[in-house]
């Protein structure tokens, strides 16, 4: 399924996308890597078209003026929705952009149909410790099979800069007590994944936001690090695709006839 | 030392010995089993008062080899006449089951018991796939997955889905969760290197049933314990139990006759329709990752069949004799291991119940309290 990079313009300014496949609408926020467009995301760009917005800093683009902070990038994305997508839509997002992508729930619900937070930053517990900046760890707690990570990969000085980018709009703030004090305020239905071998974020975050976002629901993805898409790609798809398709009921086994509706 | 009283709860009413599997059931009288049940009910509570620290319930299936088709049957059974034993399932075969009713069973047991479940996690031998129709291939991995499975069935404060190769549950929150926090103590099999290996990076108990010589024992214990290093923990002895078949009784000579009696039984007769399964599985499947593993599966049939009482005695692969010799052979055992839990199985193949009774309290009188010290 062929992405395309497109450029929207904005009263905030130019806002880079990538937009691919077929169906009903997902926004979709990268990570603090920049956009990866995997395995796991070309099979859910088969029943859905999928938009990319690149955060204004990652991945070769300029930041924006005015536009430093979380919220700043949920209005943004905001107006990016409003401008590309008709109705309401679903929407994931990724660590950074799971972040993203919850402010974005907390200012514009009726946009959001149904949320997929893929574990989400902002949420790290005080005893968690600081993260490491070691190549060789970040990549052991990033994947947990690496020679999965699809050819196109950032290169190391690409990445570098992206989270750098990610500094920027992160301030050293682990736990987002603002975002924290909007959770509960979360009215769509919510899929809260975590991988089994996540080294980045710990399952205590998981678990604070399963117990704060009023109808959400945590799935643990079995043999995958942070990058779930990378390391259970056919997983990761089949999950998210069911849950997009059939929302809360994908609670249901629907059994190899699947679901009627 | 500890001592665990495990049981197989064989059906000994058959004297033929068969090949085929699965192995007849029409030879098996219910009426009979009822007391069947009940005396080795009674044994096993009995060894509370005997001084046994654990008592162990074990799953078989589709033969005489053992009537405990659910350990946890028994356990709950066992909970009911006991009070400060350890319960220790040893235990749910769990790549055959639904790990999640396996949490959930063990849960109830370790809450109804006060906290005395010792939660065995066990692959089982080959034929119990056969009998499942799970595809033994799929062993070791389906044992990995539901092992994370269950751990956090039991640990995790919030309910949660599963999306895993083997196993996939959209929505877990088990009632009750168990009493012991943050779980109950695990013990995984570790009769040979890998299965070693993966009970410490678990931080399991280290059970070693099957034994062909102390050599390999003792290379299994050391994989054990420097795997453990390297994830960061030091076994203690207590978290190595090594099995060994017990017969005591007032004479030598009589311990002698009715243990080399009940292995002929054990490995002739119940052990006939099972091993022919076995042998199917061993052959055409990658139920042992390693193919030395399979090797070494066939050589310890065949050592052990043919092999006298005295030599397995000399071997430190039987129990057997006076209580003296016996207290004799467990330090001896000890000394050469380092295991500190003994799964003491008295009930092999027909030994007469009587017998496997008496020397119950044998134990209890000259044997137990003798090594309470190591």
């Amino acid at each position: 399924m062929a992405f395309t990079r497109h450029a929207l313009e904005l009263p905030q300014g130019s806002v880079a996308y990538h937009r691919g496949g077929d169906g009903p609408p997902l926004l979709y926020f990268h990570s603090a890597g920049g956009v990866r467009i995997g395995a796991a995301v070309e099979t859910l760009a088969m029943s859905r078209t999928i938009y990319m917005p690149v955060v204004p800093g990652f991945d070769g683009t300029d930041r924006l003026i005015g536009v430093d902070s979380y919220p700043d990038l949920a209005r943004l994305a905001g107006a990016f929705a409003d401008k590309l997508i008709e109705g309401e839509c679903d929407v994931a997002g990724h660590s950074f952009g799971g972040r993203l992508a919850i402010w974005f729930a907390a200012f514009h619900p009726r946009k959001v149909r149904l949320l997929v937070l893929e574990c989400p930053s902002g949420f790290r517990p005080a005893g968690a410790g600081p993260l490491s900046t070691d190549p060789k760890i970040v990549a052991r707690q990033m994947f947990a099979h690496p020679e999965r990570i699809p050819p196109n990969e950032k290169s190391p000085e690409e990445a570098a800069r992206n989270r750098a980018v990610a500094n920027h709009y992160h301030k050293g703030v682990d736990m987002d007590r603002d975002l924290v004090a909007r959770l509960g305020e979360i009215a769509t239905v919510t899929l809260i994944l975590h991988g089994t071998k996540d080294g980045m974020i710990p399952i205590e975050s998981a678990n604070f936001l399963k117990a704060r976002i009023p109808r959400s629901h945590l799935v643990f993805v079995y043999d995958a690090a942070h990058a779930i898409e990378v390391d259970q790609p056919e997983r990761f798809a089949a999950l998210v695709g069911d849950f997009l398709e059939r929302g809360q009921a994908f609670l249901v086994n629907p059994g190899a006839a699947g679901a009627t509706a | 030392m500890k001592f665990c009283y495990f049981h197989f709860m064989p059906w000994t009413g058959i004297a033929e010995a068969g090949q085929d599997w699965p192995v007849r059931n029409s030879q098996f009288d219910p009426s009979q089993a009822t007391g069947l049940y009940r005396t080795y009910l009674d044994h096993m509570a009995y060894a509370e008062e005997c001084g046994f620290d654990w008592v162990g319930c074990n799953e078989h299936h589709f033969s005489p080899y053992g009537l405990m088709s659910n350990p946890n049957l028994i356990g709950s059974a066992l909970i009911q006449r006991t009070s400060t034993i350890k319960i220790a399932m040893l235990g749910c075969l769990v790549p055959l089951l639904n790990p999640i009713r396996v949490a959930e069973e063990y849960a109830m047991l370790d809450v109804m018991s006060g906290g005395r479940l010792i939660a065995g996690f066990m692959r089982g031998i080959p034929h119990e796939y056969v009998a499942y129709n799970v595809p033994p291939s799929e062993s070791f991995e389906r044992m990995q997955e539901a092992s994370e499975l269950i751990r956090k069935a039991w640990t995790q404060p919030e309910p949660f889905g599963w999306e895993g190769k083997h196993y996939r549950f959209r929505a877990v929150s088990i009632w009750p969760r168990p009493l012991q926090q943050p779980h109950p103590p695990i013990l995984m099999s570790g009769s040979a290197l890998e299965s070693a290996r993966f009970a410490a990076a678990n931080r399991a108990k280290l059970g070693i049933v099957r034994l062909t010589d102390l050599e390999s024992v003792r290379a299994d214990i050391a994989e054990y314990k420097a795997t453990a290093r390297a994830a960061g923990w030091e076994p203690e002895a207590s978290d190595i139990l090594l099995g060994q078949y017990v017969a005591i009784a007032e004479t030598a000579a009589e311990a002698k006759r009715n243990l080399s009696q009940g292995i002929d039984y054990f490995l002739n007769v119940l052990n006939g329709g099972i091993r022919t399964a076995a042998n199917l599985v061993l052959q055409d499947t990658r139920y042992y990752t390693a193919r030395q593993n399979v090797e070494t599966t066939a050589k310890r049939v065949a050592v052990l069949k043919g092999m006298s009482i005295e030599e397995r005695i000399e071997k430190g692969l039987v129990l057997c004799g006076t209580p003296d010799q016996v207290v004799d052979q467990i330090r001896r055992l000890h000394r050469d291991t380092g295991a500190g839990v003994i799964n003491v199985t008295m009930k092999v193949g027909n030994i007469p119940d009587e017998a496997v009774h008496r020397g119950m309290t044998l134990f209890k009188d000259h044997v137990v309290n003798e090594l309470r010290d190591l």
